[in-house]
């Protein structure tokens, strides 16, 4: 038995194992939870940043440019209706539509005088105050005006000719005019001037003011630039020392979200709104470059903060974890251990179960084997005996001593006949073939011998069963049983005693009693009648060799029955066979 | 009216004046259809479209080309102001005629013309200003008159090289009496970008019959 001994020592340490094993489990998914959340809370948490400051720029930018286009919009409005009174003057309609273009600017003149700032003339508000004027005929081209007419304002030829435009508007046109030497672009408003009688446009009074500044309340970041991109060409704060850092595509692409440009080797966030759209004039746009040093600072400072929280929120998770998963390992240990004791108890009587059968396996079979060897030189001892006790020239003394020899080998033989029985029955190998078998013939058959033994005890026989008494069994053993237990009742009797044999129907049952009187078997020795080669404390003058009661059992319980000892005591002692009843 | 037909008298009577020989011209005018609903008392006007000046209801002014001597005194004619409209509309003249322009409104009126055939302005002036403001249209062509004042009154005046002319009516019919026989091109202003021509050959006497599609 040292097998499973070494078993339930190799398996103690590893359930300790397993548990310290779902403890680290446990610390390592808790770190990678909160690693994970962290990384999460990192990436999202900038993100957010980033997009809530390029909000913030994008609106205040929005707004700026919507106050500009506002003012934009009040001054087209006040341009508009200025065109419309003066193609009400006859003068410069009649120049206009008489093929008069010469007389335009003449005609012109007095009408425009309030809104052309004079060289030199100090004026309130110089955005309301045209820098020059040109009229567009109604193909769009420049209406040139006379050499004498000085107050028209001055332009180079090619300043006029940027004003030129393929067609004559049908609404106010902005475009922007570069003066050679000068910083700022010119705002031109192209305004278009409608015939009062049809309605067409027969020409546009082109007006250069100077530009409309939306200027910021308070920058939105420090270090911002602004400029008016023109095809290439920008104004105020220049937005690099390099003219080529905010390329065209750039430009277009910052109009619908802001786009990151590298200006002067730091990183920018750049803006832009086209200020004339849906103008005939060249493309131009507001554009404004953010540095973004300020939101990196912000962003690093932030990662600084959230590293910190997931490495807080880590440390406390793991303390935690520490304490938890010592809380909750325990229970989880204990069942593992047990669980393996279990186990390992399982093991252990399933090992020993099998050692048993093993063991049973091997003791019947000997049985077996040693009682096909026993049987034959009992035979050939009992024959030469008899071969002996034939002999004529013995003494009667001789003669009684053999054949108390042969007896002794009867009794062997019937020894050996049961263990042969057992034996076949402990290898499982007796199966009895179930009839129906008339009891009541077999009880009044067996009586019949116990009458005929010649006997010094002289026994009175009681019997008391019903006429038919049909059991299912096999003639042979349940004959075998109840001569066991006539037998029984025989031997352990006392001189003048009596057998009582009775049989009763019982439901679906035949209960068989044998009963004798005697001396009754010991307390101590009830509970051992039915083991093999015991015999109960009996003297060794009554015949017998401890097999007959647990072979009869044996029998009884193969015939689906079973046998027990039903009452023993100083005067009587009762075995009581249960049968089944056959079927019908 | 009475003016209008008054002056196609005079003009007509210097003409069979001049020439003792007797032709006729009469025919139709195809006119554009009317860009505006008929107006019903007959008047028409100006109107510009595009930078082209017609009358509204269209109608035309047939007149004969060829080498007539200028007038040996300026023929007269008058457009006069009045309701704040110049009447007539449209008015032709041979080259040379002396146009009155008598002002029957009792306000101001300025006429001005920034016509290439004739730049001129009379300045402001009331119906009592004499002698009545003219001006001598020597240049062939088309031109505007408008009043500085008010800037919807329209006008057209125009010069022909020949004493020999006529308006349709509005059903583009026209009749030329008193015409020298001889070999002619016969043209037909609708509108001042369109002007049909026809050459003809009249002979004493005879009436020809032109049709202009």
């Amino acid at each position: 038995m040292t097998v499973p001994h070494v078993t339930a020592v190799a398996i103690s340490e590893p359930p300790r194992a397993r548990a310290g094993g779902f403890r680290t489990k446990l610390l390592v998914t808790m770190t990678l939870v909160v690693v994970g959340v962290t990384a999460a809370g990192l990436v999202l948490s900038e993100r957010n940043l980033t997009a809530a400051v390029e909000r913030g720029l994008q609106r205040e930018f929005q707004a700026e440019l919507a106050a500009l286009n506002q003012a934009q919009a009040i001054r087209h409005a006040t341009l508009t209706e200025r065109c419309r009174a003066l193609v009400r003057k006859a003068r410069i309609q009649s120049a206009l539509e008489d093929n008069a273009l010469d007389l335009l600017y003449p005609s012109a003149k007095d009408e425009l005088r309030d809104i052309v700032a004079r060289p030199g003339e100090a004026v309130a508000a110089p955005a309301l105050r045209a820098l020059f004027y040109r009229f567009l005929d109604r193909k769009g081209a420049l209406v040139a005006p006379p050499k004498s007419a000085a107050d028209v304002g001055v332009l180079s030829a090619a300043e006029e000719a940027g004003l030129a435009l393929p067609r004559a508007p049908d609404q106010p046109q902005l475009g922007y005019l570069r003066r050679a030497g000068e910083d700022a672009p010119i705002e031109v408003i192209t305004t278009p001037i409608a015939s009062t009688e049809t309605g067409e446009v027969i020409a546009a009074l082109v007006l250069g003011f100077r530009p409309l500044v939306a200027v910021p309340a308070a920058p939105a970041a420090a270090g911002m630039k602004r400029a008016l991109w023109l095809a290439g060409w920008e104004r105020s704060t220049p937005l690099s020392t390099s003219p080529a850092a905010v390329s065209a595509a750039d430009v277009q692409r910052a109009v619908s979200a802001p786009v990151r440009v590298v200006i002067d080797g730091a990183a920018h966030l750049v803006l832009s709104k086209r200020l004339n759209a849906d103008s005939l004039y060249p493309a131009a746009y507001e554009v404004c470059a953010y540095p973004l040093a300020d939101l990196f600072a912000r962003q690093r400072a932030l990662r600084w903060q959230v590293l910190g929280a997931g490495a807080l929120v880590l440390l406390a998770g793991l303390t935690a974890s520490h304490f938890a998963s010592a809380r909750l390992s325990a229970p989880v240990e204990k069942l593992a251990v047990d669980s393996e004791e279990n186990r390992a108890q399982r093991v252990r009587a399933e090992a020993a179960l099998e050692q048993t059968a093993e063991e049973l396996q091997r003791s019947a079979r000997f049985s077996a084997d040693a009682s096909h060897q026993l049987k034959t030189p009992v035979t050939v001892l009992r024959a030469g005996l008899e071969e002996l006790l034939a002999k004529e020239n013995l003494t009667a003394e001789e003669c009684q001593q053999l054949s108390a020899l042969v007896h002794q080998t009867y009794r062997l033989s019937s020894i050996i006949e049961d263990l042969l029985l057992l034996s076949r029955m402990d290898a499982g190998r007796l199966k009895l073939n179930l009839a129906p078998v008339d009891l009541g013939q077999l009880i009044e058959a067996s009586l019949d011998d116990l009458g005929a033994v010649p006997d010094a005890l002289d026994l009175r026989i009681e019997n008391d069963f019903p006429a038919a008494l049909v059991i299912a069994g096999e003639k042979r053993f349940t004959s075998l049983i109840l001569q066991n237990l006539l037998e029984n009742a025989r031997k352990y009797n006392v001189a003048g005693g009596r057998v009582r044999v009775a049989a009763q129907v019982t439901g679906e049952r035949v209960v068989l009693t044998v009963g004798n009187t005697g001396r009754g078997i010991p307390a101590a020795a009830q509970a051992h009648i039915f083991e093999r080669f015991h015999r109960g404390g009996m003297g060794e003058n009554v015949p017998g060799y401890g097999l007959g009661l647990n072979l009869a059992r044996e029998l009884a319980q193969l015939h689906g029955g079973d046998l027990r000892l039903a009452r023993s005591d100083e005067t009587w002692t009762e075995f009581e066979a249960h049968f089944r009843l056959a079927p019908a | 009216m009475k003016l209008r037909v008054l002056l196609v008298f005079v003009v007509m009577a210097t003409a069979v004046a001049q020439v003792g020989a007797q032709a006729t011209l009469e025919g139709r005018v195809t006119l554009p259809k009317a860009t505006t609903a008929p107006v019903v008392n007959q008047r028409y006007e100006i109107v510009s479209k595009g930078g082209v000046i017609a009358t509204n209801p269209p109608l035309a002014v047939v007149f004969l080309v060829g080498d007539f001597p200028p007038p040996a005194t300026p023929p007269v004619a008058q457009v006069v102001q009045k309701g704040l409209a110049f009447i007539p509309a449209l008015l032709p003249v041979q080259r040379g005629t002396k146009v009155e322009f008598p002002n029957l409104d009792d306000q101001f009126h300025n006429i001005f013309s920034y016509s290439p055939a004739k730049r001129f302005d009379l300045g402001r002036y009331r119906p009592e200003e004499r002698p009545i403001p003219s001006q001598i249209f020597d240049v062939a062509g088309l031109v505007t008159l408008r009043c500085d004042i008010h800037e919807h009154m329209r006008s057209v005046i125009l010069v022909l090289d020949t004493p020999h002319f006529v308006m349709t009516d509005v059903a583009g019919n026209f009749r030329l009496t008193g015409l020298p026989p001889g070999r002619y091109t016969l043209k037909a202003w609708i509108d001042s970008k369109t002007t049909r021509e026809h050459a003809v050959e009249l002979k004493d006497g005879a009436t020809v019959r032109v049709d202009f599609p």
